[in-house]
């Protein structure tokens, strides 16, 4: 080879290294783990991140893919700071600003990718393992679905079978198997902890996902784009706890939008409304469990509902009609609605009590807040509603109704697909031009005329309907959000839902059962499941699926603090009337009592020797493990076998110092020599085994610690007398 | 434990006596040194009770530890149950390894078979063999600071472990320590194994002197042409006189004979230097001597071993040497 002027070239690594001494090389079979399992984490990752950290991942594996093999140097520090500058470069690219938590995940993820260029030794490569560990932690800022709890559980199970081989594993069935036990024994260790470690809240902000895409805007103008209707994604689940809301019922007021200019209508905060009137926040807005603008004489509310809320980086929450009371402490608002304290980041349960009508009790605002209009816009409307007022002759309600007959008569129509409206007067452009649209429409025209009337009106946002399952929840989506009017009448806020008169079907069937508006409808979603709802089994399916993810939400990812203090309360009131239950009949026929501690405690006596049993018996499966466990009694007794004896051998020079045991030890020699050596079959087999065993538990009997000493003594005591 | 089990015979009797006393001798110097270490350590050949096992987190133990931690306040912070779930497996996981490490060692048993001779200074193949009921894994054997582990271990397996005896004389083998890090690394379970049996310890030969002294051993090859002799079945063809036979018929085979032994007396008082030295001398002529074949005797102060040649001859001689007390003028030793 030399001599043909080839340059020589190093000897290839060794490849298949399993057992590392600190300090030596990983190999290349060790490398490819750590790849797999980075390749397992950052799938967890991937519908959420960008696709480029897959290039990144290869780039890393590829370098130490050719270094292994000789065609490249180690990375030095300038390959692994030019890499992290890289990462720093693409991300800063991707989001803009380092602070965002996607920019901060990605940051995770990259170093966990770069740290493979500089990983050579068995403490490097734990350190990419721990990371690993963290960055499938990280992924349930994503997600807690199912998919991905599995996902998380296939990576966790890779890195720990790589931290195996790390800790010496000989080959891949032990390295697997020891995981395998791992795993399952810790689990009911898991669940333990789970539910009885208190959960507290959070002990200070950490930066929180952005997640707003779900939701409503909290200010609406005619003419803009229904965005929400073409979306299919979740925003809460409600299960409710008695009584259901029927379908026209369904109302979930979200924000009331009191203020207009004309052409939009927005929603005023309690603190911009204090700054605005003048007066203190308090007046606007308190924090409590029940709401502090109904009378506690009012009694409890219609609904009590149990929402599944979806992340949202706003504080908004729905609730059926105006919230009564809450599980937890909430800000209430005087306009009927509801406010978490902070942004949820996650997935959270809330319970619910709540009215299922509008607010009974007066806008602190004031009367003058709830008419406020502006004086230029919208001429014809305002001419239009001066006209109703005076045909009404001053009856609020033969005014109101013409309002609504205004959309039944004229040739009005529901669509989701409105022409765009862009001039100054916006509700005159669509009352007298367009003339078609969706509920934001009706409702800020119905909003418009009303107050031209000086009558209190407001808007109000939030979702209508809902999908219920055949299990009793109902999945409430974006497209069922929807906006109506709440007008203040007979000293109450009364619902009146525009939309109702021009589409009445949009208020019983849903979003989709409007004529017309299929191609709007999830005009966002192509490939959305809810497209399947014609065909039976696949629709069958989906609920399903929907059904188990409900109950996994709810069931998992809602143990939080509320569901954590009610199911440990649970248990103690459960234990506590067993207590109660066994004390009382301890009292009254303490015998029967006495009896039934005393079968259950025989009961698990028995189960746990069935169980003892159950391992002991794998020393008689074969005469080499019967034999084995025979010296190792010898062994404890000080009589154990020197090297190079065979088990027969040795079972025969210690026989003369068992005494009686001595002749059984002799037999089981020569039994043992019988099965091992002379061919025998299968019936000679098994009746030599049964010999074996019966003269292995003789043995066991007479060769006690205490008998052998006491031989013992005895026998040293003969030779000294001798 | 594994040593001279056959016993001794004839004239060999009084000094495998002696051998017994100084093995138990040098084991109670030691053992009463570091009455601690005997609290700690088991004897070999007994499996390894749970009494004497310990276990001790290692660095990736705490740094598991701190990475709960970190999961536990990220669920905390996100209020998000499966960070918390997994904060716990990971708990879970540290608990059972805690009883899967310990396992993993319970009850295996330690033999060890010491060297058949050693020298001091140079390296000596100490052969463990550990036994156990159930199969474990990657149990690592440490002395001195060298490792070996066994990656696996389904009833019996063995390894040798290098010893370098520091001085001559009868010497304790260190304390063997056992360890495992299976599964994960998290923990480490530990045993310390204190070797019962002394062994005697020869001086360390001097390199020099056997080299000067290795050609006293040329010729030991017989290459000294003797004779012919009558052919025998058996004899090497190489050796057959094909020349004679083809001359005369007969097939003879050649003698050679081997060149005559010397006889000499390897004298403690004919060495220069200090005692050790001298010993380390004489230890190297007595190895160079017996490979040549010669017959050799002993003197050293206060003792005489009379010429001999062969394994016992050697045997006596190397510990005769490895025993010698330098101050002794005469007489103790004996």
């Amino acid at each position: 080879m030399i001599a043909r002027g080839w340059p020589v070239r190093r000897q290839r690594p060794h490849l298949e290294v399993a057992v590392l001494a600190d300090g030596r090389e990983l190999g290349a079979a060790m490398l490819r783990r750590l790849v797999i399992g980075q390749c397992l984490v950052l799938a967890l990752h991937l519908p959420w991140m960008p696709i480029w950290l897959v290039a990144l991942a290869l780039g890393v594996a590829a370098w130490r893919y050719f270094q292994l093999r000789q065609r490249l140097p180690p990375a030095g520090r300038l390959v692994r700071l030019g890499g992290v500058a890289v990462l720093l470069g693409a991300l800063w690219l991707q989001y803009g600003a380092m602070h965002e938590m996607d920019g901060l995940i990605g940051l995770l993820l990259g170093v966990y990718l770069l740290k493979l260029l500089e990983t050579h030794d068995r403490r490097g490569a734990r350190v990419v393992v721990v990371i690993g560990i963290i960055a499938t932690g990280v992924a349930f800022l994503h997600d807690q679905g199912i998919a991905m709890a599995l996902g998380a559980l296939v990576a966790l199970a890779w890195l720990l079978q790589s931290l195996n081989w790390l800790a010496g594993a000989p080959d891949a069935r032990r390295a697997w198997a020891e995981t395998g036990w791992l795993l399952l024994y810790s689990a009911p260790l898991m669940v333990l902890l789970f539910l009885v470690v208190p959960r507290l809240g959070p002990l200070w902000s950490m930066p929180q996902m952005d997640r707003a895409s779900t939701g409503l805007s909290d200010e609406v103008s005619p003419g803009d784009i229904a965005q929400l209707s073409r979306s299919d994604a979740r925003v809460f689940r409600a299960a409710f706890d008695g009584e259901e809301p029927a379908t026209h019922e369904r109302y979930w007021r979200v924000y009331t939008l009191s203020g207009t200019d004309g052409q939009r209508w927005f929603r005023a905060p309690p603190d911009e409304l204090a700054a605005t009137l003048g007066r203190s926040e308090d007046a606007f807005v308190r924090e409590g469990r029940r709401s502090p603008w109904v009378d506690e004489a009012a009694g409890e509310g219609r609904f009590r509902a149990e929402l599944l809320l979806e992340p949202d980086s706003r504080p908004w929450l729905p609730s059926l009609g105006t919230p009564l009371a809450t599980d937890s402490e909430q800000r209430y608002l005087a306009d009927g609605t509801l406010e978490r304290l902070a942004a949820q980041g996650s997935r959270s349960l809330l319970r619910l009590e709540s009215s299922g009508a509008a607010p009974a009790n007066a806008d602190t605002a004031g009367d003058a807040w709830n008419t406020l209009l502006p004086n230029r816009a919208n001429p014809r409307t305002r001419a239009l509603g001066e006209r109703l007022w005076q045909e009404s002759g001053g009856d609020k309600h033969a005014f109101l109704v013409a309002v609504m007959a205004q959309f039944g008569e004229s040739p009005f129509r529901y669509t989701l697909m409105p022409p765009r409206l862009n001039s100054r007067h916006r509700v005159d452009e669509f009352l007298f031009e367009s003339r078609a649209g969706y509920c934001t429409h009706y409702a800020s025209a119905a909003a418009t005329l009303i107050r031209v009337a000086g009558i209190p009106a407001r808007l109000v946002v939030g979702f209508l309907g809902g999908e219920r399952h055949p299990d009793g929840y109902f999945t409430i989506r974006d497209y069922d959000a929807h906006a109506w009017v709440e007008v203040w009448l007979d000293g109450a806020w009364q619902r009146l839902d525009p939309t109702a008169a021009i589409a009445p079907e949009r208020i019983e069937l849903g979003p989709q059962a409007v004529e017309g508006s299929a191609e709007a409808f999830l005009a966002d979603s192509p490939f959305s499941s809810l497209r399947l709802r014609e065909l039976g089994w696949a629709n069958r399916l989906r609920l399903r699926w929907e059904n188990l993810e409900y109950q996994w939400q709810r069931g998992v990812i809602g143990y939080q603090r509320e569901a954590a203090r009610s199911f440990m309360q649970r248990l103690g009131e459960r234990l506590e009337a067993g207590y109660g239950w066994f004390m009382a009949h301890l009292r009254s026929a303490p015998w029967k009592a006495m009896a039934w501690l005393g079968g259950t405690a025989l009961g698990l006596a028995g189960l746990t020797w069935l169980l003892c049993q159950g391992l002991r018996q794998r020393r008689w499966r074969s005469e080499s493990a019967m034999l084995g466990y025979l010296q190792d009694r010898l062994v404890r007794l000080g009589l154990g076998p020197v090297s190079g004896e065979t088990p027969a051998g040795h079972l025969r020079r210690v026989a003369p110092a068992c005494g009686p045991a001595g002749e059984a030890l002799r037999t089981v020699a020569e039994e043992y020599e019988q099965l091992a050596y002379a061919p025998l079959n299968e019936v000679e087999r098994s009746a030599g085994r049964r010999r074996l065993r019966q003269a292995i538990k003789g043995i066991r009997r007479h060769l006690t610690k205490r008998r052998y000493r006491a031989h013992r003594t005895g026998a040293a005591g003969d030779d000294v007398a001798s | 434990m594994t040593t001279v089990r056959a016993g001794p015979s004839g004239a060999a009797a009084g000094e495998a006596g002696k051998r017994e006393a100084g093995k138990r001798e040098a084991g109670k110097r030691r053992s009463l040194r570091d009455w601690l270490g005997r609290r700690l350590t088991i004897a070999p050949g007994e499996p390894l009770p749970q009494r004497r096992l310990f276990l001790l987190p290692t660095r990736f133990g705490l740094a598991w530890i701190a990475l709960v931690v970190v999961l536990l306040l990220f669920g905390v912070n996100y209020q998000n149950s499966l960070a918390y779930a997994l904060a716990f497996w990971l708990a879970g996981l540290a608990v059972v390894v805690l009883v899967r490490a310990w396992r993993n060692l319970l009850g295996v048993a330690v033999e060890l078979q010491l060297p058949r001779e050693a020298f001091a200074g140079r390296e000596a193949r100490l052969r463990v063999g550990l036994r156990a009921v159930r199969s474990r894994t990657a149990i690592a054997l440490v002395l001195d600071a060298h490792e070996t582990t066994l990656p696996c271990l389904e009833t019996e397996a063995t390894a040798s472990l290098p010893w370098r005896p520091g001085q001559r004389g009868w010497q304790l083998p260190p304390t063997l320590r056992l360890e495992t890090r299976w599964p994960l690394g998290l923990v480490r379970a530990v045993a310390w194994v204190q070797p019962t049996d002394g062994l005697l310890v020869y001086p360390a030969p001097l390199e020099a002197a056997g080299a000067e002294h290795r050609q006293l051993g040329a010729g030991l090859d017989a290459t000294d042409f003797a004779g012919l002799r009558r052919f025998e079945r058996g004899d090497s063809a190489t050796r057959v006189a094909w020349k004679q036979w083809s001359r005369s018929g007969i097939l003879t085979t050649k003698v050679f004979s081997v060149p005559p032994r010397q006889q000499l007396w390897l004298d403690y008082a004919n060495c220069r230097g200090s005692p050790e030295r001298r010993l380390s001398l004489l230890c190297a002529r007595v190895l160079a001597h017996h490979r040549a074949g010669d017959r050799y005797g002993l003197r050293l102060p206060g003792r005489e071993l009379p010429r001999g040649e062969g394994e016992r001859q050697r045997r006596a001689a190397l510990e005769a040497l490895a025993l010698f007390q330098a101050d002794s003028t005469g007489g103790s030793d004996q």
